[in-house]
């Protein structure tokens, strides 16, 4: 009897050390994680436009009110850059590494004229790109981050239905795009 | 003979059928420490970022949603109403005050499965700020219920729980830390059944 209840608490002791292993490992094996499924979407360096059911990527549009599209980027070889105009009642940006970490995040309300230009790029070429300084780049927001992947999601609020049109052209004239320098 | 066999697998049963189990649970039933908790609403502002737990960190890696960033916005969820019950398709709900300062936000229902209402329904199945209709000091009561409700009215599938989802868009919320007084509406439960 003694031996069956030696046998149950050491069972009870791996269950918790086997509990602890997933919950700390999970984030490394995960398959379903949002940045593969983000680069699952297709293309890097595009917005890809979610939609209202889950697409074979898993991933949707989660409020019936956002617009939302994913890019995923790689800034081994350039900086990239993310643009779009304005014209929709609210807009965010939000950039993650690969493990879903927040990097950056941005509204229309705090960016400047309600415009989105920002820029992301790895320390060194943040370095770089501020001692260029090229032509038309003043404006940009230049985010800079350790990790060279990533992934970032737009959001487009259409309020009422009659606004949808407008966050759907507002989401598919957003650029996510090498820069031309490095 | 076939004692020490026996025994050991025992353990490894306990060991992997428990180990497995509970982190399924554990999985599935939080987002992690660290929730800001107003009365039946709670949020977890943290959840998206590199301090999170590592329940959190397990949690989105599992589920694989795209959170909202800090400067995005917060989502507060709400299982259950005022008294602790579980929100149920076949009772009628009042929510009534005020959100926390944010210049937007938007309110829908999440089935049990975790997915929003779809669009192709012709049912009021979602509310933002700009389509509710508000009281002369601002403050706004939504009933929420299958059958149709004068005023606002948020629509649910019968027969099954739900889970309200406020998101409050562009809000200094986000960046709390749950020490400033935040007034979240109330979700009080009005009546069941068909009455």
């Amino acid at each position: 009897m003694l031996k069956v209840l030696l046998a149950v608490v050491i069972g009870v002791i791996g269950a918790a050390l086997l509990h602890l292993v997933i919950v700390l490992s999970l984030p490394y094996f995960s398959d379903r994680d949002a940045y593969s499924r983000v680069i699952s979407e297709g293309e890097p360096f595009t917005f890809h436009i979610l939609e209202q059911k889950p697409d074979q990527a898993g991933l949707a549009q989660e409020d019936p009110f956002l617009e939302t599209a994913v890019c995923s980027f790689d800034l081994e070889e350039r900086p990239v850059r993310f643009s779009a105009g304005s014209g929709v009642p609210f807009w965010s940006l939000a950039v993650y590494d690969p493990a879903s970490n927040e990097t950056f995040s941005i509204n229309d309300r705090t960016s400047s004229g309600g415009k989105l230009d920002v820029i992301v790029a790895t320390p060194l070429q943040a370095t770089a790109l501020r001692k260029a300084m090229p032509e038309g780049l003043s404006q940009s927001i230049l985010i800079e981050t350790p990790l060279a992947q990533g992934y970032a999601v737009l959001r487009a609020m259409a309020p009422q239905p009659s606004y949808r049109p407008l966050a759907a052209a507002f989401l598919s004239s957003a650029g996510c795009v090498p820069t031309d320098w490095r | 003979m076939l004692r020490v066999p026996l025994l050991i697998a025992i353990s490894l049963a306990i060991a992997f059928g428990g180990g497995i189990w509970s982190t399924l649970l554990a999985l599935e039933a939080t987002i992690g420490f660290g929730a800001i908790k107003l009365g039946a609403w709670e949020a977890f502002p943290q959840a998206q970022t590199v301090d999170a737990d590592p329940y959190a960190k397990s949690h989105r890696a599992n589920a694989g949603k795209l959170l909202f960033g800090t400067a995005e916005g917060l989502t507060f969820t709400a299982a259950v109403d005022e008294s602790g019950a579980r929100l149920h398709g076949n009772c009628t709900y009042r929510m009534s005050g005020h959100t926390p300062p944010a210049r937007l936000w938007t309110l829908f229902t999440n089935d049990a499965n975790g997915r929003p209402p779809s669009e192709s329904a012709e049912l009021p199945a979602a509310l933002n700020s700009r389509t509710v209709l508000r009281g002369a000091n601002g403050d706004f009561s939504v009933e929420i219920s299958a059958s149709a409700q004068p005023g606002n009215w948020l629509a649910v599938a019968p027969h099954q729980n739900f889970r309200l989802v406020l998101t409050l868009f562009d809000t200094p919320t986000a960046g709390s830390s749950g020490l400033i007084d935040l007034s979240m509406p109330k979700v009080e439960k009005i009546g069941c059944g068909d009455a």
